[in-house]
């Protein structure tokens, strides 16, 4: 835990990111709330793990950070300078310091440049690392550092395995020696025995370089494994944010309890026997989520004010919790 | 017990452009009555292709080689029958009815131009006598079952109008209309997320064990296996390299393969863990090693593994495991 003494490197302050739906053109219009009202700070040199199922906003979340997608309200800081508000030089000084990782190695890459040159090309965009001849040096540096060989930097994308090419999008996030990489699914198109592969990487690649991680993934294990403090979303809102462990074993929010007990544990003994809290139902849509708590349609434990009323995340003993009665510890 | 499907000797080819690809070679397995059978490997390992194999439902670029499969007393080698009509007329009887797949994506499964409550009743009209009225009660029954909200009204519905859990939800009814006495499922929950994941698995949990069917789980996901399997066979470059009791493979692995993957998923129940991954990528299965296919990736690869297939080394009645390791020091023993 790396949070005490340092200042945040990021902070997000009541963020929404919302997508206009219209199902006609005389229909009324609609707003897809992929993130609502989200507030957390990502401090220097720590790895923040975002968790969550498909479409509670993680991935839009981590996209809008990078300025792919904008927001509809709230702020975005990075070093305390509004992200939103950069312009020029500014915003490409920004977008060198700040890099990020797809989720599909075979998307990412374009399938016409040679690795070398996918590399390279960060540097050519920002005019970094001198000349061409420092440059090809840099590359061939970087392709040792994620364990590539050096005879690989004249090959096309094709000619790699789903490991090595989330490889070279990882020397391509290097490329210009960020301090804050956003890792969206980094691992989940890739096979176990590569996965901790790419997870060993980038954890030495952190411990290297001090790099701060947004990691953003829908396995809670590997979260759990990569994370120092980990954030649960559902819906598009923050549900609880915890040091990474202490979350695992004492989760107070119901549905971090739900989405834990959802987790494959690979050990008979205990997979076979351990209480599951299987949660009814599926997912609202984000078109129209239900009043109050986002999560009380589906939540055991739902009074008539979670019906009601939105639970903002508040202070318990140390966690954050969005809940008008979470679980004691 | 009394085995269901018995596997032997069985090898599957895949001709391709670049040449032949040796999918599955020699694999031998049982599934008894009853019993859960997960079978797990990475992409590539020829897992599926096995199971695809033994139902027939090969692409046309492949076929098995080699290998004899029984099913019930039924005999589905397809080389066996010189009669390519006898062999599909006899496939045509058992699946969907004896033995039934769930496959991993839902919505290339269901045919998305008909309603889901028809295609619930086409193994029913194909299998059983029974009555359109029949049959409709029994759609909705299977939907009930496998907890679909309102069935009658939800009969009517295309498979786009529900949602990815549903849709396997419905898969899985399909594949149980008959009460098959064998269900192969291809990674069924890998589509979806988490907390439905763990839905659909207690579902084909409670369903097989009420209805008394064989299950065979194809995965890579070794927490899945731990929860549901009674036995698990590992495979690797096309090849089962060690087969068990799901406590024999988690807490005694014996393959340097099975022990590499187990230490490179992480536990979450226990903290601070290093992860150990395997070193290198699978093997070329365009010109697979003449010995072991791991040798390029275990740390303790002697001389003969790169040259010769190691046999079997038997640690009790269902743990087996093919790695020269094992057999050296069965034969050391010996001496």
């Amino acid at each position: 835990m790396k949070s005490g003494d340092a200042k945040p490197i990021l902070q997000i302050d009541h963020l929404k990111v919302w997508f206009e739906a219209r199902n006609g053109l005389f229909q009324k219009k609609q707003y897809i709330k992929a993130v609502d009202d989200v507030s957390f700070d990502v401090y220097r040199g720590e790895t923040f793990g975002l968790v969550g199922e498909s479409g509670c906003g993680k991935s839009t979340l981590g996209r809008t950070i990078v300025r792919i997608n904008h927001p509809t309200a709230g702020e975005i800081r990075y070093d305390g300078v509004s992200v939103m508000s950069l312009k020029g030089e500014d915003e490409k000084a920004f977008r060198k310091r700040v890099q990020m990782i797809f989720q599909d190695p075979y998307a990412s890459l374009n399938p016409r440049m040679t690795a070398g040159e996918i590399i390279r090309e960060p540097m050519i965009v920002h005019g970094t690392h001198g000349s061409a001849k420092e440059q090809e040096s840099r590359v061939a540096e970087l392709l040792e550092t994620v364990g590539l060989k050096p005879d690989h930097i004249r090959r096309y994308p094709h000619e790699f395995s789903g490991g090595q090419r989330q490889r070279i999008s990882i020397a391509r996030t290097l490329a210009l020696d960020p301090e804050f990489i956003i890792c969206d699914e980094p691992i989940s198109a890739l096979d176990v025995s590569i996965q901790a592969q790419v997870i060993n990487l980038l954890k030495q690649i952190q411990e290297q370089l001090g790099i701060s991680y947004l990691f953003i993934a829908h396995d809670m294990s590997m979260v759990k494994h990569i994370s120092d403090r980990i954030g649960v979303m559902y819906l598009g809102h923050m549900m609880e944010i915890g040091e990474s462990n202490d979350l695992y074993h004492h989760p107070m929010h119901p549905y971090t309890k739900a989405l834990l007990s959802a987790v494959p544990i690979p050990d008979p003994r205990i997979a076979k026997t351990r209480q599951r809290v299987l949660l009814e139902g599926e997912i609202p849509s984000p078109l129209n989520p239900p009043g109050g708590c986002p999560f009380s349609t589906r939540c055991v434990r739902a009074t008539e004010i979670c019906r009601k009323e939105c639970p903002v995340l508040r202070d318990v003993g140390g966690r954050l919790v969005a809940c008008h009665e979470p679980e004691e510890r | 017990m009394r085995s269901l499907l018995d596997v032997r000797h069985m090898s599957v080819d895949f001709t391709t452009d670049q040449g032949i690809v040796h999918a599955v070679r020699d694999v031998s397995f049982q599934v008894g009555e009853h019993e859960v059978l997960g079978i797990v490997g990475e992409s590539g390992s020829g897992k599926s292709q096995t199971m695809y194999s033994v139902m027939g439902l090969l692409a046309r670029n492949g076929h098995m080689c080699e290998g004899e499969i029984t099913f019930n007393g039924h005999d589905l080698t397809r080389s066996h029958y010189a009669n390519r009509q006898d062999y599909r007329k006899m496939m045509w009887d058992l699946r969907g009815n004896e033995i039934s797949m769930i496959f991993q994506d839902p919505m290339t499964f269901l045919n998305p131009v008909l309603p889901v409550g028809k295609q619930l009743m086409e193994p029913l009209f194909n299998h059983m006598k029974i009555s359109r009225a029949e049959a409709r009660a029994k759609a909705i029954e299977l939907m009930a079952q496998v907890g679909i909200p309102s069935p009658e009204k939800r009969l009517r519905q295309y498979p786009h109008e529900f949602s990815g859990g549903m849709r396997q939800r419905i898969i899985i009814a399909i594949a149980l209309a008959c009460s098959p006495k064998l269900i192969i499922a291809d990674e069924p929950t890998t589509a979806l997320d988490v907390t439905i994941q763990a839905q659909v698995l207690e579902l084909i949990q409670e369903m097989t064990q009420k209805a008394g069917s064989s299950v065979i789980m194809i995965t890579h996901d070794l927490g899945m296996v731990a929860r549901i399997c009674d036995r698990i066979a590992i495979m690797y470059g096309g090849k089962i390299v060690e087969t068990g009791s799901d406590e024999e493979i988690f807490y005694e692995p014996k393959h340097p393969y099975t022990k590499g993957l187990l230490s490179c998923v992480h536990n979450p129940e226990k903290d601070e863990e290093e992860l150990h991954p395997i070193p290198g990528s699978p093997p070329d299965l365009l010109k697979p090693p003449a010995g072991c296919p791991f040798v390029d990736r275990c740390e303790q690869a002697m001389r003969i593994c790169k040259v010769r297939m190691p046999g079997e080394t038997e640690y009790s009645k269902t743990h087996r495991c093919a790695c020269w390791l094992g057999e050296r020091l069965r034969r050391e023993a010996v001496k």
